[in-house]
């Protein structure tokens, strides 16, 4: 009984840092805009990300030099050429180039997501579970439409093997994969903003100022590299199911 | 499967968010990723443009050391071969003036033994004139005036080619 009214009092004390830290006035319900109900701030929040990487990436790619390259295109080439050498590992080069700027966005809006939640009064998109699950379902879409066009009929053989009988368990195994990519990211980036909102919650003020910061620095700093793991990963996982269904088996 | 959506929040965010990324996918398709690719391509061929340069370098540098080497030793074996001539032509040459030398020395020799030879004849010449005048003054002086200038004359002749076939 205590414990449950712990976990309540817990859920109002997040919910009075949430308030106060909505200085924006954003509703806490879905609002209906036309098309059914969507979660306002995800949504403006994904736009500001998206407007972000445009302005990042159009900076990073306008006038690229060949010899000396400025920092902007060499993060971005640099990243490009990390995930290039992960597609052209795990799929063949051919089909890897075709999968390149799909690849690329995944990263680079993930990526972009999970860290614009670590600025106070901001939002990850990630941190909303109808992001990560679209996100999800878009790659399983995907991975089934390229094992169908790369395989062709062959693509169905897959759930048979090794036997008839398996079919279930490749079913599950197949229907959890966007299961566990949705909410793996979902997790770890709604668990990061979570905190921060505790930590900036529970510590008074007074005892923030005298060092108390220390926690929520130490935490932000953590988070960075979270962010940045998170979106590796899904990344990571969303070429590793591609390569699965794609490669011929003999 | 509604009870899950509510638990979840589901709603048309999901949508609506597929639908951004895709917006966002095709603009980076559209506007970011050429640059990207064609960039990377063309760093691509200009380091292979220039490793390929530095090969050629290479090689056109292999092949002048090469040339180097070779007329470097052509010019040793004519400065081994110009040493060779020029000492046998100073051997030649040192073999000449000896022989010059002692066709010079012995043509001295010759010659003063030719010089020795004549004043001996001379000498002798002379030695037997003043005998002569000697042993007829003497024999003038011995006889007086018991014999004739003439007998004297050849009585001395043959005392002479007498001594003058001794040997001195």
């Amino acid at each position: 009984m205590s414990e449950a009214a712990g976990h309540e009092a817990s859920k109002d004390m997040l919910a009075l840092v949430h308030e106060n830290l909505n200085v924006w006035g954003f509703p806490h319900e879905a609002v209906n805009l036309g098309f059914g109900a969507v979660n306002l701030k995800t949504l403006i929040m994904t736009w500001i990300v998206m407007a972000l990487i445009i302005i990042f990436t159009v900076a990073a790619t306008r006038n690229m030099q060949l010899k000396r390259p400025g920092k902007l295109q060499l993060m971005v080439e640099e990243m490009f050429q990390f995930l290039r050498g992960l597609a052209y590992e795990n799929l063949d080069p051919k089909k890897g180039a075709s999968l390149m700027c799909l690849i690329f966005s995944i990263f680079i809006f993930l990526l972009f997501s999970n860290l614009w939640g670590l600025i106070p009064t901001m939002m990850s998109p990630t941190a909303d579970v109808n992001t990560t699950l679209g996100m999800a379902l878009f790659v399983f879409i995907l991975v089934q439409v390229l094992g169908l066009y790369y395989r062709k009929g062959g693509y169905f053989k897959h759930f048979f093997e090794p036997f008839v009988f398996f079919l279930p368990i490749t079913l599950i195994e197949e229907l959890s994969k966007p299961l566990t990519l949705a909410f793996r990211l979902y997790g770890n980036i709604y668990a990061g903003e979570v905190l921060i909102a505790v930590l900036l919650g529970l510590i008074p003020l007074t005892a923030t100022i005298f060092g108390g910061f220390l926690a929520s620095v130490i935490w932000l700093s953590f988070s960075i590299f979270v962010s940045c793991i998170q979106a590796f990963i899904f990344t990571m996982l969303t070429i590793a199911y591609i390569s699965q269904v794609t490669a011929e088996h003999h | 499967m509604d009870a899950i959506v509510q638990v979840l929040n589901l709603n048309s965010t999901l949508v609506a968010q597929v639908f951004n990324f895709i917006m966002l996918l095709i603009f980076l398709r559209v506007v970011v990723y050429p640059h990207i690719v064609r960039m990377l391509e063309n760093r691509q061929e200009f380091i292979a443009n220039n490793v390929a340069a530095a090969e050629e370098d290479r090689k056109q540098a292999e092949t002048l050391r090469q040339q180097y080497l070779d007329e470097l030793q052509m010019a040793k074996n004519e400065a081994q071969s110009i040493i060779q001539k020029a000492g046998k032509a100073a051997e030649e040459q040192a073999h000449e003036i000896i022989e010059a030398a002692k066709a010079e020395s012995n043509r001295i020799k010759e010659s003063a033994l030719q010089d020795i030879n004549r004043e001996k004849e001379k000498a002798v010449a002379e030695l037997r004139d003043q005998v002569a005048t000697l042993s007829i003054l003497v024999a003038s002086k011995v006889v007086n005036e018991k014999m004739s200038v003439d007998i004297q004359r050849g009585m001395i002749d043959e005392f002479i080619k007498e001594a003058g076939d001794l040997p001195c």
